[in-house]
């Protein structure tokens, strides 16, 4: 299930790129900006700055829909057609996220900017959610892709079964992986995640000598120290297949999200963090011999 | 596909402004705009005294007494001299043009939301007393008179609006700089000559040619008498200065005025101060805008190289000299009616210089210079000149990332042509081969080959789009007038399907096309019968030969161009009524209209907008539905045009066609001002699409759509210009990796999609939003409003607020 293409991204792998996001993230990293990517169902999106009180969506709903004081409430638990509302709002100011799609419909969409991925030595990059924790049809894409002969990368927390990468060699030409700590559990009280998985996968990425560029989301109170970033540079240092990484800066552009989708946000407390921050972190990693960026 | 060498020599960055720059930057900046009345008050005198004479001859006259009696100065520190008008930034008036307005407007003049000018009690007094005398005898008057009832109704209704051309005249055009530096004006007067010495004086056409070259020899005659004053102006300055070095400036100025007053020019700062007078002599001619510089790094090139060689001159010194030319084009202004400036935003005279493109050997013509001019303009940031660098495949990836650089400085320039559409087009049109690799931007981004192309290669009269196709719904109805212009063909109510809509379409405008073609012959015969221009018609290749004026037939090439506009609102009218009125039977002919009638207000209406808006496809997101519903209609206008000819037609041009064009300047503006609400889901009277950017705020999905929905539109037929301005946030152009990204999809864009032309805007929001607060702070914010770029807190609250508007890409 895809929520979002976005053409011409220029900072998630070279050159100019289409990114597909796919819903579904097996992680639920306490800062994540892309709520909507978190389950693999569809979500109700809903923005109150434009919503016009039409009211269609309450005739639909009611009565998990309804106006109270504080505007509209949803009860997302009591919806069970989500699909049914997607053409509801007039002004979108409810909108259904997730969309199932064909290989072959998203090839059209992706080769509308073929020639740029041509003059630029770009492509497509797969992100999420977790695009490698999708069903098989993931697989499937990448053939298309590969035999259109378009660059493809991955972006990808690692959090999957060594089946579900191995099912994609061949067809990726980079991954890019996110690398949020060395330690066990931090890693499992922020993201709910098992960082044994994500190692023992990066290890055999590494032997098996795929191009990896590591991404580190750079999240205040997780892994904005030094001392932490160390640990995950000099990691990253010691696989030989790892010549490039990236320093993600955490930002709050994702905190209005969680309202439209009715979530907590447990960041919301949070400051975004400014590229001069980083400065540390990229003089270390490039004296550990890599090529090290701020963004992608 | 191979990646370019780089260009060898990297010409390095000049960044450092002189004090001296710095100072006459400031002053222009700071010198408020103000009326001067001296032009107006020396061809009113000659008019009147000169009434029998044949109207050349009269304004061969008032040209000579202006040249010679108006006020001149040498300004401080100046290197390149002379002035527009009795004080900087002054603009004068140009009766013979229009006066009407003058007297209506002239208490009001510094009150105006955008664009204000200052004027003295003194002035008004003066210039009422011209008004009084022109009443009745202006080109505005004349060329109204021309015009059936039927024309003036359809101008005074908005739905053609010519006004700029009658009241401030032609222009639009690049003269022929590389014959004037070769020959000098001297020259010219030996060609005057022996072409008058064979004028046969027993037919009236020999009558008529005797009269031209008459007034061309008295015209450049009095142009050399001009640039003595300088001399003369320069002499006496240096008698008096104390300081040593600025006396020898001082007499170097005497030096190449007293030489260039006739002779062709021997270096470089003599080329480039000829260059100068020539465009400024040729705005106090006429009133019209758009004089272009045309390529300046290759016609001053020879200049410049052998300085270098002989040490003459350093680079630091060359744009130092450019820097003092930009400031002086800043220094000539121009007042026009409030009807005229609202299409026109922040008072620009889109003096266009344009670098880069090909040599006629198709070699990159990249040089020094092109990198010299890129880089004093990013320096001064000033709207002039209007800066356009003509791309083509083989152009270096390092002059590119230069133009980036002075992009990213925030004043929207430089502008790229694309070379890889233009060149091929123009030689099917029938230009020479050598000429069509010579050609240059002119004002915005229009473009005609320099010296030899008539007047307005685009700029003759606005159409508005969204009008007829209203229009089109109500059976030929103007429900903005009450007027039934052309009958339709039936009622929108009444319409079976879409093929019903489109034929009602072409019904309309078929008609509106050419009624755009006759408002413009009655304005070009108006501006030919009465305010030919001399100079001007000298300076383009073949009036002399041939002894007529560039309106009378005298230019080798003649193609010409409206505006249309409202181009993006027309395709996503179509196609939310094609999906959601015929296909989708989602909402009732009727229901639409009652919604466009009540301007989307109340609950029905207001959702009926809603679905217009979210439910139909909009052209910029490269959607096939909608784009090529746009090609479609669009093809009409174009294929209509081909029946026309321009009032040059069998009088020696080649062409003599009309071409389709888009670079409507900021009449985007006033041009929704008029429109009711329309079926795209727009508000009536707020602004419709600029130029052939989409819609703002519609275009969502980034960049690479745009291009492709932009490159659908039957470019190689819009030779008037494809205008697409795309606004960058800083942030996405922050680092070298960006910007190479950036110029890869330029590159996509021109090479393989051949695109027509691109501007870029690279101003935060909050920038904007903080200068419309503040406008004291951002006097110098200069933002791209359309083909041109204009001082953002001149421009009226509204333009303001249609720039902030447009889409934002994060890339």
């Amino acid at each position: 299930m895809i929520f979002n293409i976005q053409r011409y991204s220029i900072h998630d792998g070279e050159g100019i790129r289409t990114i597909v996001f796919f819903k579904g993230c097996p992680l639920r990293c306490k800062w994540c900006s892309n709520p909507e990517s978190q389950t693999y169902g569809l979500s109700l999106m809903y923005d109150h700055r434009i919503c016009k009180n039409f009211g269609d969506c309450i005739q639909k709903g009611k009565p998990a829909i309804k106006f109270t004081n504080e505007g509209l409430s949803i009860d997302r638990a009591n919806i069970k057609n989500k699909e049914e509302f997607r053409d509801i709002c007039l002004s979108k100011a409810l909108t259904v996220i997730g969309e199932d799609l064909s290989a072959v419909e998203l090839l059209k969409e992706i080769e509308k900017d073929k020639l740029f991925y041509q003059q630029s030595g770009g492509g497509v990059t797969l992100s999420g959610g977790e695009p490698l924790s999708q069903n098989g049809s993931v697989t499937y894409f990448l053939d298309e892709l590969k035999k259109n002969k378009i660059h493809t990368s991955v972006e990808t927390t690692l959090h999957v079964t060594w089946n579900q990468i191995k099912r994609c060699l061949g067809r990726i030409d980079c991954f890019l992986v996110d690398l949020k700590h060395t330690e066990k559990s931090k890693f499992r009280d922020y993201t709910e995640g098992d960082l044994e998985l994500v190692m023992t996968n990066l290890k055999k990425l590494n032997e098996l000598r795929e191009h990896i560029i590591i991404r580190i989301p750079v999240i205040p109170g997780f892994n904005h120290t030094l001392e932490e970033m160390k640990g995950i540079i000099n990691l990253s240092a010691s696989l030989q297949s790892v010549d490039e990484i990236h320093f993600i800066p955490y930002h709050t552009l994702g905190s209005e999200k969680y309202k439209m989708l009715g979530m907590d946000y447990p960041y919301s407390n949070h400051k975004a963090i400014s590229d001069t921050e980083l400065t540390p972190y990229l003089e270390f990693a490039k004296l550990k011999g890599l090529n090290a960026k701020i963004g992608g | 596909m191979p990646k370019l060498e780089d260009k060898m020599i990297e010409i390095k960055e000049s960044k450092k402004i002189s004090k001296r720059i710095h100072t006459l930057r400031e002053k222009v900046l700071r010198a408020k705009p103000s009326v001067c009345t001296e032009r107006a008050k020396f061809y009113t005198s000659v008019y009147k005294e000169h009434e029998d004479k044949p109207v050349i001859i009269r304004r061969a006259f008032a040209l000579q007494k202006t040249l010679k009696e108006m006020t001149i100065f040498i300004d401080d520190g100046e290197l390149i001299v002379g002035n527009h008008s009795s004080q900087l930034r002054a603009a004068p008036i140009f009766p013979e043009y229009a006066v009407d307005w003058l007297p209506e407007e002239m208490d009001d003049l510094d009150k105006r939301p955008g664009d204000a000018f200052f004027i003295t009690e003194q002035h008004k007094q003066e210039l009422l007393e011209i008004a009084d005398w022109w009443k009745g005898k202006v080109l505005y008057d004349k060329g109204r008179a021309l015009m059936t009832q039927e024309l003036r109704d359809i101008h005074d209704t908005a739905i053609i609006k010519a006004t700029g051309n009658l009241t401030s005249g032609d222009a639009h055009i690049a003269v022929d700089f590389i014959k004037i530096l070769e020959t000098g004006l001297s020259g010219y007067l030996e060609e005057i000559k022996s072409y008058a010495g064979e004028v046969k004086g027993y037919n009236q056409e020999g009558i008529r040619k005797a009269q031209f070259y008459d007034a061309l020899t008295i015209g450049i005659q009095s142009m050399s008498a001009f640039i003595k004053r300088y001399a003369d102006q320069a002499k006496y300055l240096a008698k008096q200065e104390q300081d040593p070095g600025r006396t020898r400036e001082l007499e170097t100025i005497a030096d190449n005025c007293t030489h260039i007053s006739e002779k062709p020019p021997v270096n470089f700062h003599q080329a480039l101060q000829l260059t100068f007078f020539i465009q400024l002599v040729l705005q106090i001619e006429s009133n019209g805008h758009s004089v272009s510089l045309g390529r300046m790094d290759q016609y001053l090139y020879p200049f410049y190289k052998q300085d270098i060689l002989t040490g003459n001159i350093t680079d630091d010194q060359a744009v130092e000299l450019f820097e003092n030319t930009w400031i002086k084009l800043l220094s000539i202004n121009k007042i026009r009616p409030w009807a005229h400036t609202r299409f026109s935003a922040g008072g620009p005279l889109y003096q266009n210089v344009t670098i880069g493109g090909q040599t006629t050997e198709g070699m990159d013509a990249v040089n020094d210079l092109s990198y010299l001019i890129l880089d004093s303009v990013g320096n001064m940031k000033l709207t002039q000149p209007n800066l356009s660098v003509r791309f083509h495949k083989n152009i270096s990836d390092a002059f590119l990332m230069r133009c980036l650089k002075v992009i990213t400085k925030g004043f929207g320039m430089p502008a790229f042509n694309n070379d890889e559409i233009v060149i091929p087009e123009l030689i099917k049109l029938g230009v020479e081969k050598e000429d069509a690799y010579n050609y240059s931007a002119i004002g915005c981004i229009e473009i005609a080959v320099p010296g030899k192309w008539g007047y307005r290669c685009t700029g003759m009269s606005f159409l508005n789009l969204m009008r007829v196709f209203l229009a089109a719904l109500y059976d030929g109805l103007d429900t903005r007038s009450g007027k039934t212009f052309h009958k339709g063909i039936g009622h929108f109510n009444n319409f079976n399907s879409y093929e019903d809509l489109f034929k009602a379409w072409k019904h309309q405008i078929k008609y509106y096309t050419r009624k755009t073609v006759e408002i413009d012959t009655a304005v070009d015969t108006a501006l030919e019968e009465n305010v030919p221009d001399i100079l001007c018609s000298a300076f383009v290749d073949s009036c002399i030969e041939r002894g007529k004026t560039i309106k009378e037939g005298g230019s080798k090439y003649d193609f010409i161009s409206g505006l249309q506009v409202g181009i993006a609102n027309l395709g996503n009218s179509l196609a939310a009524i094609k999906k959601l009125v015929f296909e989708e039977e989602k909402l009732s002919k009727e229901d639409l209209l009652e919604a466009i009638e009540n301007d989307f207000t109340g609950e029905k209406a207001e959702r009926i907008q809603q679905m217009l808006l979210n439910f139909a496809p909009k052209y910029g997101n490269d959607n096939d539905y909608v784009d090529q519903l746009l090609v479609d209609a669009y093809m009409e206008f174009i294929n209509e045009l081909r029946h026309y000819h321009t009032t040059r037609h069998g009088k020696g041009p080649i062409g003599c066609q009309y071409y389709a064009g888009t670079s409507s300047i900021s009449a985007n503006v006033p041009s929704g001002s008029v429109v009711p609400a329309t079926p795209d889901g727009r508000k009536a009277f707020t602004p419709v699409a600029e130029g052939s950017s989409p819609t703002s705020g519609t275009d969502t999905k980034g960049p690479t759509a745009v291009f492709k929905s932009v490159s659908k539109l039957p470019t190689d037929r819009i030779m008037g210009g494809v205008l697409l301005n795309q606004k960058l946030s800083p942030a996405s152009i922050r680092n070298d990796s960006d910007k190479k990204k950036l110029i890869s999809i330029i590159r996509t864009f021109f090479a393989d999609l051949k695109g027509w032309h691109i501007q870029y805007n690279i101003v935060s929001r909050e920038t904007l939003l903080a200068a419309q607060e503040d406008p004291e702070k951002y006097r110098d914010l200069i933002v791209r409003v359309a083909g041109y770029s204009a001082f953002f807190t001149t421009l009226s609250p509204d333009t303001q607020n249609d720039i902030i508007a447009r889409t934002e890409h994060f890339l």
